[in-house]
């Protein structure tokens, strides 16, 4: 199973933070040896200040429960640290917390004022906020810096050089505090900056991949994300641009989110381009599945595909919770398009096609036809599906193409229409217009 | 005589060995001495007397007249005659003291002369008649003033005239004064005359080594003196040889110099050589000895036999040679081989390798020099020369590559030959660029089926070697920039070339270094450091060449994508954009090799849309029409030529592209038979079907387009078989598909191709007449594996061509009857036609919005318009740009043509 596994490929792009979850989920699996992970698991630990999550690891790998020295040593001189940096944010935490009834928090400007004036505070001070912040989240104390860099956010000019990384810092954190609405702001708010601003070439498409790596966290767990996801990564030339360079694999994802979400259809003819377009270099069965079904018609290859993806799924710590709805449109996929390219079908090669058991599959196709999702009727004497709905006539063909024709042009002329009278009001000062 | 003219104005090898005799031309400067000279007399400074002040300003004057005798310019002996007469006066006081009162013997010679040059002409009746007008006038008045002179040496001229060898010893005596004299004269003018000098001086001395014909300029040069001065120097053989030059002069210069004036300095130069090829017979056979040749050890004298020969006067020789490069009297074939004896001098003495590889360097941009038109190839002689040099000059240069500073930043003030690190001004780069330009014109010279060439084109793997060197040197001591231009220089002649084991390291077979990693290599390096946009333009159309050459189709396509060339190409040079040009052709053949047959046309389109890929390419001219283009024109066109090896066929990439439109196009024909907004998808496909259905008799197939024409119409019918059979038969193998290097695995896919794409062709001509038809039996006329056919039938329904449906339990297809009357289609044309209409409407309405509005939706328009990929690429080459408009026009009429099929069948409807 770990041919398919991609947590290596995607680590690269994540936070060290962001990090532990994924290796964790890997953990509960068995693909991976247990103990290389946790050592992998300690070594990145180590380059943070998370002394509690150490030792927790240091335990479970069994090593002696004695704390060594530097551990020891390294917790003293955080806590002194994180102190320190307390003291230098005090006064302004003491302002915040005096104006926070105010509705001067509102806006940034204002309070910047406000501060500037009748707190007579520096503005300089919100580097310390900022590096407090920073500490912190070494410390793995996400709640906190969430507010700290809220307030960095708030005074802070994007102009500053560290205004990125605070932008960073915020979305990772909420990311990571599971806040996943706040997180999916700062996520637009990041790509907005990053499409803003003015980086070269290569930095612009590092950063578009590292966001990408990070929005799928928050795409496959905010209600909202699956249609997001689809918006961003393949409707964005950047970002699609971006994925086909730097990260096919992210297509994975991208086929998940198309897959399962059902009021997408037409999204599926624009993936399954990007997916041929990209089968050099990047195949794993949920784009192979996609392609067998609508690329080659081979309804067989799907049907193993399919079952080859719910390993996948399984395995995987981003889509392992959307898996039954996978699996369930998969289905749905299959049988749609069987149905529009067959009259009649034998319930046994449904079942087939399906993965499922002849009974199974029967309830499954009732269903759908009570839920008049299918025009259909099943010959249980012979154990046929047979598909209803003939094609339209010609003389139908025409009547629909005609059918809207009317509609359109008479709104066009009332547009005209209304135009010209708004016109004929306004007259004289409509001639701007021409004079221009 | 041909070689006569031809070589006269060139001072072509032959004549330049006479140009010793050139003081004519110099004559006012008296620098007849080489400066290269550097005898004793030269370095040592002799305070001069009033006499051989004297002397020497006679001297000179008699030298002056001398030439204008031979070129008989009356006029300006006149004048020197008088002058002459001045200077005497002027000298008579200390020949008086100093001599006593005995007239130098070469006044005395020199009035003789000019006594009977005077007496001659004044003979010569014709002669005089065809004279210009002021030259017979001066003559009347030089003979007056002449006698009238001459009455007081009349007895000295007698003495003279009565035995003229008499003077032997003393006159040579007094001539080496005069040498002194003038060469004393020479250290002075040095400076400023260097370039006269230097290159006067290497006629005479080349001379010798060369068995070039001998004439008096030979005996002379046997005289100890060797010096090359004039005839006054070799008073001997005066009286004889300038009777008989003069006899041969007037044909020539009669002509030259009474034509006009001004040019009679220079002309005599050119035109004396001729002459003297033609006395080199006479004298000969008047018993001339000819000196004995010391074949090539005797060299030319560089330096005297003692001097000590060290870097400095090493360096200000070269320097001497090299000033003279550029003038347009300098003989380039005689600094050649001046320098190359430089060369083996400074060899000989061991000098240091900086020096060694400044006179190399010199060598070959004298080499290069040597051709004066740029258009045409060097001679084999020099090319060859060239490779070796160059050669040499790389093998120093790399074996001291941490020493030797060569580049372009270093100026002549800071060059060191002495010291380690040493600095040379000079750019390898430049040099190795330039001899492959010139290997490429020596190629595109040959005639590419004749033997020549495939001798010429076996220097290729020299000229690899050499970049490679330079590759290797530059990699160490240039800049960037430097290196991404050898390394395109390296790309240039890597990327047409096929290397078979990337193929076999595809399949495992192979596992070293493959050229597609080289390239590779290089071509990331340019894309990194170029800041030119011209190198990594033809840097990527290289390697997606190379790519495409290799199967790598998806790398090729990509790199063609992100590149977005097609959007700039036509802003680019013109050989860049035959680069891209055949890039896409080869493109093309990817794709077509890989089974990508849409792509491959898409590629290909473009080329042969135009009817003329063959220029597109740069793979020969076509005959002009009524002279579209100028001599120049075509002159420039003709320096784009690729050389023959680097070709793509043509008739592979023709056949190429009329079955991959093949293939697209009778299916879609079949498709849409009623249909009348189908669009063409190929032109020049149609072309061929239709002026195959215009020949009353259709023949079995003989060419490679006969056979594709053959093989559509058995498709149409379905007929996979016949289709394939003249599509793959032997007669094409040969002609088109062994050309791949698959050649099978090729063949296989275009038959799997043509029985799927028959199969849809058959479904969609014959499906109204079956009610339903069985996908085994359909599998077994189409030998294709059933599931293959169910899936071809299921993309058909799933895209809505065809009405049918699968019944599965009895494996059929159902065909749904819904083929519209023509009526019902009519209608059907008019509905969309109509709805057409008002999506214009639509559309203007939108555009109608206020101004600030408009701007936005105009460009939107065009986004959409250029649209992805390859579409693109038309109306590129603005070589034809006139195409453009035809397309335009064509376009319009297509319109106009709609409307009125419009309201014709609106007509109908009513």
């Amino acid at each position: 199973m770990a041919k398919f596994d991609l947590t290596t490929r995607n680590l690269q792009f994540l936070d060290r933070h962001l990090t532990f979850p994924l290796l964790e989920f890997l953990l509960s699996k068995d693909i991976y040896d247990k103990n290389v992970l946790l050592n992998f698991i300690l070594e990145t630990v180590n380059k943070t200040n998370m002394i509690d999550y150490t030792t927790d690891i240091r335990q479970r790998l069994n090593l002696p429960e004695k704390m060594p020295e530097e551990l020891q040593l390294k917790r003293q001189t955080v806590l002194a640290k994180l102190k320190e940096l307390q003291l230098e944010v005090e006064p302004l935490m003491k302002c915040m917390e005096e104006i926070k009834t105010r509705d001067t928090m509102k806006d940034s400007k204002t309070l910047i004022s406000v501060l500037q004036t009748e707190y007579n505070i520096k503005i300089d001070i919100i580097q310390s906020v900022y590096k407090l912040a920073k500490y912190l989240y070494e410390c793995g104390n996400y709640t906190e810096t969430t507010s700290y860099l809220y307030i960095c956010l708030m005074i802070m000019q994007p102009h500053d050089k560290n205004y990125l990384n605070v932008l960073w810092g915020k979305l990772a954190s909420e990311i990571l505090t599971l806040n996943w609405q706040t997180a999916l702001e700062d996520l637009n708010r990041l790509r907005e900056f990053i499409d803003n601003s003015n980086f070269t070439n290569i930095q612009v498409l590092q950063q578009r991949t590292w966001l990408i790596h990070w929005s799928v966290l928050v795409f496959f767990n905010h209600p909202k994300g699956r249609d997001l996801i689809i918006e961003m990564f393949l409707y964005k030339p950047l970002y699609l641009n971006a994925i086909q360079t730097m990260c096919p694999h992210i297509l994975r994802y991208l086929s998940v989110a198309v897959i399962i979400n059902r009021g997408r259809r037409n999204a599926l003819k624009d993936l399954i381009k990007v997916i041929q377009q990209e089968s050099y270099t990047y195949k794993d069965p949920i784009t192979e599945f996609l392609e067998h079904l609508y690329v080659n018609f081979d309804f067989e290859g799907a049907r193993m595909k399919l079952h080859e993806c719910q390993t996948v799924i399984l395995n995987d710590f981003f889509i392992i919770g959307c898996l039954d709805e996978f699996v369930e449109n998969a289905r749905l996929m299959i049988f749609e398009t069987f149905c529009r390219i067959h009259q009649c079908i034998t319930s046994q090669l449904l079942a087939d096609k399906l993965n499922m058991e002849p009974e199974e599959a029967e309830c499954w196709i009732v269903n759908l036809i009570r839920n008049a999702r299918l025009d259909a009727k099943i010959d249980s004497k012979l154990g046929y599906v047979v598909m209803g709905g003939q094609p339209l006539s010609p003389y139908q063909q025409f009547v629909e193409k005609i059918d809207s024709l009317s509609v359109r042009s008479e709104a066009l002329t009332e547009l005209v229409e209304r135009k010209n009278r708004v016109k004929n009001q306004e007259g004289e000062s409509n001639w701007k217009y021409y004079t221009n | 005589m041909s070689r006569f003219f031809a070589g006269g104005s060139d001072s072509d090898s032959d004549s330049s060995s006479d140009d010793g005799q050139i003081p004519i031309a110099k004559a006012p400067q008296p620098v007849q001495q080489p400066i290269v000279y550097s005898d004793d007399e030269d370095v040592k400074r002799v305070v001069r007397s009033a006499k051989e002040k004297r002397f020497e300003e006679l001297s000179n004057i008699i030298k002056n007249i001398r030439n204008y005798k031979k070129i008989k310019d009356i006029g300006s002996i006149l004048t020197s005659f008088e002058e002459l007469t001045r200077a005497y006066s002027k000298a008579q006081p200390i020949i008086l003291k100093e001599e006593n009162g005995v007239i130098p013997k070469f006044v005395i010679r020199s009035l003789a002369e000019l006594e009977t040059f005077i007496n001659q002409t004044w003979d010569d009746k014709d002669g005089r008649k065809n004279m210009s007008k002021n030259n017979g006038k001066s003559l009347g008045t030089l003979r007056q003033k002449f006698r009238k002179y001459v009455k007081d040496f009349e007895a000295d001229i007698k003495k003279f005239r009565e035995n003229p060898d008499i003077e032997g010893d003393e006159d040579e005596a007094e001539e080496k004064q005069v040498d002194e004299d003038s060469s004393d004269d020479d250290d002075e003018s040095d400076q400023q005359t260097a370039t006269a000098a230097t290159f006067k001086k290497e006629p005479e001395k080349i001379t010798k080594p060369k068995p070039a014909p001998k004439d008096d300029d030979e005996s002379d040069d046997s005289m100890d003196w060797g010096s090359s001065d004039d005839e006054s120097s070799s008073s001997s053989d005066m009286d004889d040889a300038a009777d008989m030059r003069l006899r041969f002069m007037k044909k020539v210069d009669d002509k030259g110099a009474d034509k006009d004036e001004k040019p009679r300095e220079k002309k005599p130069k050119a035109v004396r050589p001729k002459k003297e090829k033609i006395e080199e017979e006479p004298e000969d056979n008047e018993g001339w000895e000819t000196v004995p040749k010391h074949g090539t050890s005797e060299k030319p004298k560089m330096f005297a036999k003692d001097a000590e020969i060290d870097v400095h006067v090493v360096l200000s020789k070269l320097n001497e040679v090299m000033a003279a490069r550029g003038k347009k009297k300098t003989d380039r074939k005689l600094q050649i081989e001046f320098l190359q004896e430089l060369k083996s001098i400074s060899e000989q003495h061991n000098l240091g390798p900086a020096i060694l590889a400044k006179i190399r360097f010199n060598i070959v941009s004298a080499i290069f020099d040597y051709n004066l038109k740029i258009s045409e190839p060097m001679k084999l002689e020099y090319w060859s020369k060239l490779l070796e040099v160059m050669n040499e000059l790389l093998k120093l240069l790399l074996a001291n590559v941490n020493d030797i500073v060569l580049s372009e930043a270093v100026t002549e003030e800071t060059e060191e030959f002495e010291t380690k690190p040493y600095r040379l001004r000079g750019c390898v780069l430049t040099a190795v660029e330039r001899l492959d330009d010139e290997f490429i014109k020596l190629l595109k010279e040959c005639d590419p089926h004749s033997n020549e060439y495939v001798e010429r084109l076996k220097d290729e793997v020299t000229v690899t070697k050499l970049i490679e060197q330079v590759l290797k040197y530059v990699e160490v001591q240039g800049s960037p920039i430097e290196i991404c231009r050898i390394y395109l220089r390296k790309i240039d002649h890597l990327y047409y070339k096929f290397d078979p084991n990337v193929l076999k390291k595809k399949k495992g077979l192979h596992d070293s270094k493959t050229s597609v990693d080289e390239m590779e290599k290089l071509c990331f390096y340019i894309y990194s450091n170029d800041n030119t946009d011209r190198l990594r333009t033809r840097a990527i159309l290289s390697h997606i060449f190379h790519h495409a050459l290799h199967d790598n189709w998806f790398q090729a396509r990509d790199l063609v994508l992100m590149s977005h060339l097609q959007e700039t190409i036509q802003h680019s040079d013109p050989s860049t954009q035959i680069l891209y040009n055949r890039m896409m052709a080869n493109l093309g053949l990817c794709a077509f090799r890989q089974g990508n047959i849409k792509d491959a046309h898409q590629c290909l389109i473009e080329l042969m849309m135009t009817t003329k890929p063959k220029e597109l390419l740069a793979q020969g001219l076509i005959p002009q029409r009524q002279h579209e283009r100028s001599l120049e024109q075509e002159k420039v066109e003709k320096q784009r030529q690729m050389p023959f090896h680097m070709h793509i066929n043509l008739e592979l990439l023709e056949c190429v592209y009329l079955v991959s439109a093949m293939l697209l196009e009778i299916p879609y024909m079949a498709a849409h038979e009623f249909d009348a907004r189908r669009r063409m998808i190929s032109k020049t496909f149609y072309q061929q079907l239709r002026s195959s259905e215009r020949q009353s008799l259709v023949g079995p197939p003989e060419s490679m387009r006969e056979h594709v024409v053959a093989a559509s119409k058995a498709m149409r019918h379905g007929d996979w078989k016949a289709c394939s059979e003249f599509i793959v038969n032997k007669k094409m193998n040969t002609k088109v598909w062994d050309l791949f290097y698959e050649a099978d695995r090729v063949r296989d896919m275009l038959v799997k191709f043509i029985k799927e794409e028959s199969l849809r062709t058959y479904l969609f001509t014959y499906s109204n007449v079956y009610g339903s038809i069985s996908v085994p039996y359909l599998s077994e006329m189409f030998d294709l594996p059933k599931m293959k056919v169910h899936s071809i039938i299921s993309k058909m329904i799933i895209n809505e061509e065809l009405m049918a449906s699968l019944d599965d339990p009895s494996e059929t297809v159902v065909m749904h009857r819904s083929e519209p009357s023509r009526l019902q289609a009519l209608s059907m044309q008019l509905a969309d036609k109509i709805t057409n209409l008002v999506d214009a409407n639509e559309r203007i309405f939108e555009a109608k919005q206020p101004n600030f509005f408009q701007r936005g939706q105009y460009n939107r328009n065009q986004g959409n318009q250029q649209g992805g990929g390859y579409n693109r690429q038309q109306n590129q080459q603005n070589w034809n740009a006139n195409k453009r408009q035809g397309q335009r026009n064509r376009k319009n009429v297509t319109f106009q043509h709609q409307q009125q099929q419009q309201q014709q069948s609106e007509e109908k409807l009513e």
